[in-house]
């Protein structure tokens, strides 16, 4: 998604046109829209319905607030164990943003998502999304 | 005993692709589905996890994910004069054998072919005259044609995540793609992957040529994607373990992430692990199979599955072995020519040129199965003039990486010694800086070239093995020396410090080393149950409630890599089944 030159030139614009206008209620829903678009790069793995986790990572249901690597139904690294992250928006920030320099030796095979408004983006959804 | 079950709609004997998508496709139809699968259940989550999924020992060189020899193989020969024996050891080819198949273990390579292929005879003998196909090559027309398969083959590289560009849009060219590919109604589902160093300095060299590379349409999801069944793909990590492992990151397209987890949920369909399928029965009149017999490899128990339709989805090998083995058909004997089962087994040949360069870094670890710059000048290219180079094919020229893998990928120019410190220092210094240009060929029908039982040796389960008698032809050399003078001309081109040309196939084929899974051929499609096994719906001529899907349906071998063709043919036949068959049960085309 992020890697594409088009929508990046995009963002960009889109970003300056934020900085002069507040945000507004119909633009924080164009965010969520795009932070679910934007979650397609996470989905074959993690799952953010309730439940045990069932896919090829741990599940994100009720991730922040969490310490990292502390399911016990997912057989996690020992760099992220050993890491004591304790996950938010700026956690997962750095995290998403490039994981290897995050935690290095970490398992997760995802090369990061470079653009910071797209992480805001995703983050914004996944807050959303566990909200009760 | 056998325990005799209760019959279901349909079993389905293999579950790889072609199962996979018929499983889906049938429960869905409201079909009661049996699936029988010789292997086990493998998932990404509990067994392509990273870091063990990254063990080239025990995937590459002991074949974890393949066909285990000590319970069945085949025998090998290069013509009837010999005396076959069993090959003990995978080498050549790697049949599959888990859920799955060998749609975990592909690289992804998807191609759509085209009527140059499918409509084979006519082509060359109205462009080159009868003369020009040697007597004892046996190709023929697929009684298909590519306007027929346009909307399947679109169908599987949608479903598989396939990544690239295309060529042709509707009779428009496209820059970037290929301008030899036949038309498609739409482009790929992704973008190309992002190139390698090697991909780009190929390019460069080709066009310098005159030639037209483009990146090879691949399964690798450049992107993160959901395919229009909603299975999720992860994007790509250019891990360089592709070939021989399922995929860490579910962004290859495989069958056991795709339409098996479909079939799954749906009740109507049930999955039976670690089931070997011995024999398909029929039925007093010969002319119906009843359902199959079958052993639990775990336990020996033995069962017999009833069924009102059989899907007939193992390896293209074991699909014409079970043929043979059930005496459906008659059995193809290369003196008279008469006899369809075992009839125009195929392979591909290839050669490579390796190039030295000191000072550029290829990282060869980092790479998608699909990392290649691709050209079809001598391949789908209707201009490319056959008459003038001797033969009947082509073949196709890449540069790139695949699973350059740390045991298996140790270039050094010719000359270094074997071992020692000479070879540690020249393995050290060539490894990041060696790249390779290679061609993979067609391979003609032959009539020479066929399947039977073995006199002699058995399987685990009693059963005579099935014999390969197989060699390449005149053909196949030609096809190889004009291969590699093009590619020794390209590799020059780009001043190499060292080259290790690329010399042609020539010698009488062997079971080692490795030269590809592309096996096809055995039970062909056709026009006429006197010179196929299976109708253009893949339903057999003999037993209308058989269907027989994979490359063993291929009437020959082309250049191009099989599975496109394989998935499309298998939609193509749920369609044929589902639309048709159900309706009216009996043979969809009339002998």
């Amino acid at each position: 998604m992020s890697s594409g030159k088009g929508f990046r030139a995009a963002g960009i614009a889109i970003s300056l046109a934020i900085a002069l206008v507040p945000a507004s209620a119909a633009h924080a829903q164009g965010d969520l829209k795009r932070g679910e678009k934007l979650f397609e790069d996470c989905r074959a793995c993690h799952q953010v319905e309730r439940g045990p986790s069932s896919g090829v990572g741990p599940t994100l249901h009720g991730v922040f607030g969490r310490g990292a690597a502390t399911l016990d139904d997912f057989r996690y690294s020992p760099a992220l164990k050993r890491s004591g992250i304790v996950w938010n928006a700026q956690t997962l920030d750095a995290y998403i943003a490039d994981p290897q320099k995050a935690v290095p030796a970490n398992r997760m095979p995802y090369g990061g998502m470079p653009e910071a408004r797209d992480r805001a983006d995703l983050i914004r959804y996944l807050q959303q999304t566990f909200k009760p | 005993m056998a325990t005799k079950l209760k019959e279901v709609d349909v079993v389905i004997v293999g579950l790889g692709w072609t199962g996979g998508i018929l499983a889906k496709e049938l429960s869905a139809a409201g079909l009661k589905v049996v699936a029988l699968e010789r292997g086990s259940m493998r998932t990404t989550e509990s067994d392509f996890a990273v870091p063990n999924i990254r063990d080239e020992l025990r995937y590459v060189v002991r074949h974890d994910l393949m066909q285990n020899t000590a319970r069945d193989t085949l025998t090998v020969r290069n013509n009837i004069a010999q005396e076959a024996l069993p090959m003990r050891r995978l080498g050549s080819f790697l049949p599959g054998e888990t859920v799955g198949g060998s749609g975990v273990h592909w690289s992804g390579h998807t191609w759509r072919w085209t009527d140059m292929d499918l409509k084979i005879r006519s082509f060359y003998e109205e462009r080159y005259g009868k003369n020009h196909i040697p007597a004892d090559m046996t190709i023929q027309d697929w009684g298909i044609s590519y306007a027929e398969l346009e909307p399947y083959y679109d169908k599987f590289e949608y479903v598989a995540a396939v990544s690239g560009k295309a060529g042709n849009l509707r009779g428009q060219l496209q820059a970037g793609g290929n301008p030899f590919e036949a038309a498609r109604a739409r482009d790929y589902p992704l973008p190309p992957l992002t190139p390698v160093l090697a991909n780009e300095m190929f390019k460069g060299a080709a066009q310098n040529l005159g030639y037209h590379p483009f990146p090879r349409p691949s399964a690798n999801a450049s992107r993160a994607y959901t395919n229009p069944d909603g299975s999720s793909f992860g994007a790509c990590q250019y891990c360089g373990h592709c070939q021989r492992f399922g995929c860490e990151a579910n962004a290859k397209g495989s069958p056991h992430m795709t339409v098996i987890p479909i079939a799954m949920r749906n009740p109507n369909f049930e999955l039976r692990t670690n089931m070997w399928v011995t024999k398909i029965v029929k039925d007093g009149s010969g002319k119906r199979v009843t359902g199959v017999n079958y052993t639990n490899v775990l336990t020996g128990e033995e069962f017999e599955q009833p069924a009102t339709m059989v899907m007939l989805t193992a390896y293209a090998l074991n699909n014409v072995h079970l043929m043979l083995l059930s005496g459906i058909g008659q059995p193809y004997d290369p003196v008279s020519q008469t006899g369809v089962i075992g009839k125009n087994y195929c392979y591909q040949t290839g050669a490579a040129a390796t190039l030295f360069f000191e000072g550029h870094h290829f990282n060869p670890f980092m790479n998608a199965g699909g990392s290649s710059s691709t050209m079809d000048d001598f391949n789908v290219n209707v201009d490319f003039d056959r008459g003038k180079a001797g033969f009947v094919g082509g073949y196709i020229v890449g540069a790139g990486f695949n699973t350059a893998l740390p045991i298996g990928y140790r270039p050094v120019p010719s000359g270094t010694p074997a071992w020692g410190s000479a070879w540690k220092a020249a393995t050290a210094k060539w490894y990041d800086t060696a790249m390779q240009i290679s061609m993979s060929g067609g391979v003609m029908a032959n009539r020479n070239n066929y399947f039977d039982l073995d006199p002699t040796y058995r399987n685990a389960f009693g059963q005579p093995l099935m014999r390969m008698t197989f060699d390449y032809q005149a053909n196949e050399h030609r096809i190889g020396q004009h291969a590699a003078q093009i590619i020794n001309t390209i590799a020059k081109s780009m001043n190499p410090t060292r080259l290790n040309p690329a010399v042609a196939r020539t010698q009488p084929w062997t079971v080692v080393p490795y030269q590809s899974t592309h096996n096809t051929g055995g039970s062909i499609m056709g026009t006429h149950p006197k010179e196929s096994a299976v109708n253009k719906y893949l339903q057999s001529w003999d037993c209308h409630n058989l269907f027989v899907v994979g490359a063993n349906v291929f009437p020959h071998n082309a250049a191009y890599n099989p599975t496109g063709p394989v998935g499309a043919l298998a939609y193509w036949t749920a369609d044929a089944i589902k639309n048709r068959y159900l309706k009216n049960p009996g043979p969809l085309v009339q002998a």
